[in-house]
C-alpha cells in the first residue's frame, strides 16, 4: 500500500515534470534556443499563484491567471531581449537566460523575502479520498487528471492543430516559413510564451504541493534538464515517459533512501546516456 | 604577427603584474588569494569554453574535489599540503576526464545540459556520502601548508604561496595552449567535423583538455579550502559552476590573462557590491544581459579595443568568438 501512495505521488510529481520539460523542449525545437531561465518561470508561476490566493483569490482563478501572466511576460521579454540574441553562439543564450534567470529570483526575494511560504489547497480539494484503507490527498488526484488532461490537449494542439503544423515547420526550415509568408516572428514570440506559460502552471500547480520558496527554480531547471536528456530532446513521448519515469523514482525512492532519492535519479540518467546517447526516444 | 596583447610573454608579465600589484592596492589578503585561486580555475574553464568551444557546466565538481581532496588528506589523513596539492591535480584529471568522456557523446546544448546534469549528480553525491564529506557542514578544520616549519597562517604569506604556485600553474597553461595540442583544439572548436576528417582524434583531444582543465581546477580547489579551513558543501554545488562560467565570459574567452580579469573584476565587484545591498545578484544578472546584448569580447576585448584606439592600429576584428562550433553543434543535433 506504501508503494501505492508513492507511485501517485510520482505519477503527479511526473506529470508536472513532463509540463516543465515539455515547455523547453518545444522551445528548443523552434527556436535553437536554451532557455535557463526556464526555472525562474516555474519560480514566478508558484508565486504568483502564492500572492493570488494569498490576496483571497480564488486558487482556481490564480492558478490560470499565474501561467497567463508568466506566459505574458515571457513574451515580452521575447520580443524586447531575446529576439535580439538567437543569432548569437549558444554561449551566449544561456548566459542572457542565466541573467535573466537572476534578475527574477532576486526580484522575487524582493518582493516577497527569502524564506517562501505555503499555498492551501483550493477547498473543494483539501480534504482525503479514501478508498478502503486507502487515504489519498484529492489535490494530489486532481493534478495527475488535470495534468492527464492538459498533456492530451498539448498533444492535440501540437499534432492535430494547424498552429501545431505551423510550429513543427517553423522548427525545420523557419527560412522556408517565412518565404511562405508566416510571420515568423510572431510564431517564436507565441511558442516561447507557451512553453514558458507551461513552466509557470507547473509552478502553479505545485505551489501547494510543495509551498513556495526562492530557489525552486534552479532546482526545478536541473530536474527539467535530466527529463530533457534522458527523453531526447524535441519528443513529446520522450518529456512524458521520462517525467513519469523520474517522477515516480524519486517518489520510491524517498520512501526505501530518503537522503539517496535525488543521487539516484542522476545515477540512473548518467546511466542511460551510457546505454543510450540520444536518450529514450531521441530522434537520430 | 601575433598582436601585441596576445603575446605569451606579455600575457604572462600581465600575470605576474597583478600578482604584484595586488598585495600594494587590496588590504584584505584573504581576497587578493581568492582573486588568483578563481583566476586559476577560470583560466582552466577557459580552456575548455574559450579553446575547445566546450561549455562544462561542471567545473564545479573539480572545484569540490579538489576542496574535498584537500580536507580528507589534510585532516584525515594528515598528509602533507604537496602530497595533498598533488593528490588534487590527479584527482581533478581522473573525474574530469571520466565526465567529459560521457558528456562529450553529445554536442552543442546537450553537452552543456549533460554537464549540468553532472554537476547536480555529484553534489547530491557529496550531500548523501556525508560521512566523507561532512555533508552540509563541509570539512571543518583544514589547516594551512607548512613550509619549512613555519605553517602560513598570515593572510599575505599564504598570498605568497598561492603567487607562486598560480604562476606556474599559469605559465603551464599558457604551454598547453600554445602547444601543437592546444592549436588541434582551436581547430576543434573551429571546425570539429574538418579536424575529424583531417584524422584527429577529436574525442581523445576533448577528454584530455577535460583532464587538464579539471586538474587545474581541483587544484585551485585544494588552494581554496586552505584559503578558508573549509571544504564547504557549496564548493561542488550548481552555484560554483556557474560563477566561473560567468566569470570565463565576463573576462573574455580564448585568452588566460582574461581569465585572472574576469575573475578579479567579479570577485571585487561581488566584495564591494554585496556589503551595499545583499541582492546584488540582480545587478549581476542585468551585468549578464548587457555583456551579451554589447559586450560578447567580455572585458579583455574592452581593453583591446582601448589600446587599439590609443595606438592608432585598426581595432581587432570581432568574430563571435566560437560561432563555427554553435553551427556545427546544431547541425550535429538536428
Amino acid at each position: 500500500m506504501t508503494y501505492l501512495f508513492q507511485i501517485l505521488n510520482g505519477l503527479g510529481l511526473g506529470m508536472l515534470y513532463f509540463l516543465l520539460a515539455v515547455g523547453l523542449s518545444i522551445i528548443f525545437g523552434l527556436l535553437q534556443f536554451v532557455n535557463f531561465a526556464h526555472g525562474a518561470f516555474y519560480l514566478l508561476g508558484a508565486y504568483l499563484t502564492y500572492e493570488g490566493v494569498e490576496r483571497g483569490l480564488s486558487f482556481w482563478v490564480a492558478m490560470p491567471l499565474a501561467a497567463l501572466v508568466v506566459a505574458g511576460v515571457a513574451g515580452l521579454t521575447e520580443r524586447l531581449l531575446l529576439r535580439r540574441v538567437y543569432k548569437l553562439p549558444h554561449t551566449f543564450h544561456i548566459l542572457v537566460t542565466v541573467g535573466l534567470a537572476l534578475v527574477v529570483q532576486e526580484t522575487v526575494i524582493i518582493v516577497w523575502g527569502p524564506i517562501g511560504g505555503n499555498v492551501a489547497p483550493p477547498e473543494a480539494l483539501g480534504g482525503v479520498m479514501i478508498l478502503g484503507d486507502f487515504v489519498y490527498p484529492e489535490y494530489r488526484l486532481f493534478v495527475i487528471g488535470f495534468t492527464a488532461i492538459l498533456a492530451a490537449g498539448l498533444w492535440w494542439l501540437l499534432d492535430r492543430t494547424r498552429l501545431g503544423a505551423i510550429v513543427r515547420a517553423g522548427s525545420e526550415s523557419p527560412a522556408n516559413m517565412a518565404l511562405l509568408g508566416y510571420d515568423t516572428h510572431a510564431i517564436n514570440t507565441a511558442v516561447f510564451a507557451l512553453g514558458a506559460g507551461l513552466a509557470g502552471l507547473a509552478g502553479a500547480l505545485a505551489a501547494p504541493i510543495r509551498g513556495v520558496e526562492p530557489f525552486m527554480g534552479v532546482e526545478a531547471l536541473g530536474i527539467a534538464f535530466v527529463v530533457v536528456v534522458i527523453g531526447g530532446m524535441g519528443s513529446y513521448a520522450g518529456a512524458l515517459a521520462a517525467g513519469l519515469l523520474v517522477g515516480i523514482a524519486q517518489s520510491l525512492m524517498a520512501t526505501l533512501w530518503p537522503e539517496g532519492a535525488r543521487l539516484v535519479i542522476y545515477l540512473g540518467m548518467a546511466g542511460i546516456i551510457m546505454a543510450m546517447p540520444r536518450g529514450l526516444f531521441g530522434r537520430a | 604577427m601575433i598582436p601585441l596583447l596576445d603575446r605569451p610573454l606579455v600575457q604572462f608579465g600581465l600575470a605576474v603584474a597583478v600578482v604584484l600589484i595586488l598585495p600594494v592596492t587590496m588590504r584584505s589578503g584573504t581576497l587578493a588569494s581568492e582573486i588568483l585561486i578563481f583566476g586559476l580555475a577560470v583560466a582552466a574553464c577557459n580552456l575548455l569554453l574559450g579553446y575547445t568551444g566546450l561549455l562544462s557546466f561542471g567545473q564545479g565538481i573539480f572545484f569540490g574535489l579538489g576542496s574535498y581532496v584537500a580536507g580528507l588528506g589534510l585532516v584525515r589523513a594528515g598528509l602533507p599540503a604537496p602530497v595533498v596539492l598533488l593528490l588534487a591535480l590527479g584527482g581533478g584529471a581522473l573525474v574530469a576526464a571520466a565526465v567529459g568522456w560521457v558528456s562529450i557523446r553529445r554536442q552543442g546544448v546537450y553537452f552543456v545540459m549533460l554537464t549540468l546534469a553532472f554537476s547536480q549528480m555529484f553534489y547530491f553525491l557529496a550531500y548523501t556520502f556525508s560521512g566523507l564529506t561532512g555533508g552540509d557542514n563541509g570539512l571543518l578544520d583544514i589547516p594551512r601548508p607548512r613550509l619549512g616549519g613555519t605553517v602560513l597562517s598570515g593572510p599575505w604569506t599564504y598570498y605568497a604561496f598561492v603567487a607562486v604556485l598560480f604562476l606556474a600553474l599559469f605559465a603551464a597553461l599558457q604551454r598547453v595552449a600554445l602547444s601543437t595540442f592546444g592549436r588541434t583544439l582551436l581547430a576543434i572548436r573551429d571546425n570539429e567535423a574538418r579536424a575529424g576528417a583531417i584524422g584527429y582524434p577529436v574525442r581523445a583531444f576533448k577528454v584530455a583538455a577535460f583532464a587538464i582543465s579539471g586538474a587545474v581546477t581541483a587544484f585551485a580547489g585544494a588552494l581554496h579550502a586552505m584559503l578558508i579551513g573549509v571544504a564547504p558543501l557549496s564548493n561542488i554545488d550548481y552555484h560554483t559552476s556557474e560563477t566561473l562560467l560567468i566569470m570565463t565570459i565576463i573576462g573574455g574567452t580564448a585568452n588566460l590573462f582574461a581569465s585572472l580579469l574576469g575573475a578579479g573584476a567579479y570577485l571585487l565587484a561581488a566584495d564591494a557590491l554585496s556589503a551595499i545591498w545583499p541582492r546584488w545578484l540582480l545587478l549581476l544578472g542585468l551585468l549578464l544581459i548587457v555583456i551579451t546584448l554589447f559586450l560578447q569580447r567580455g572585458l579583455w576585448g574592452l581593453i583591446e579595443r582601448a589600446v587599439a584606439l590609443v595606438t592608432r592600429a585598426p581595432p581587432p576584428d570581432d568574430p563571435a568568438p566560437d560561432r563555427p562550433v554553435a553551427a556545427a553543434a546544431r547541425e550535429g543535433d538536428r
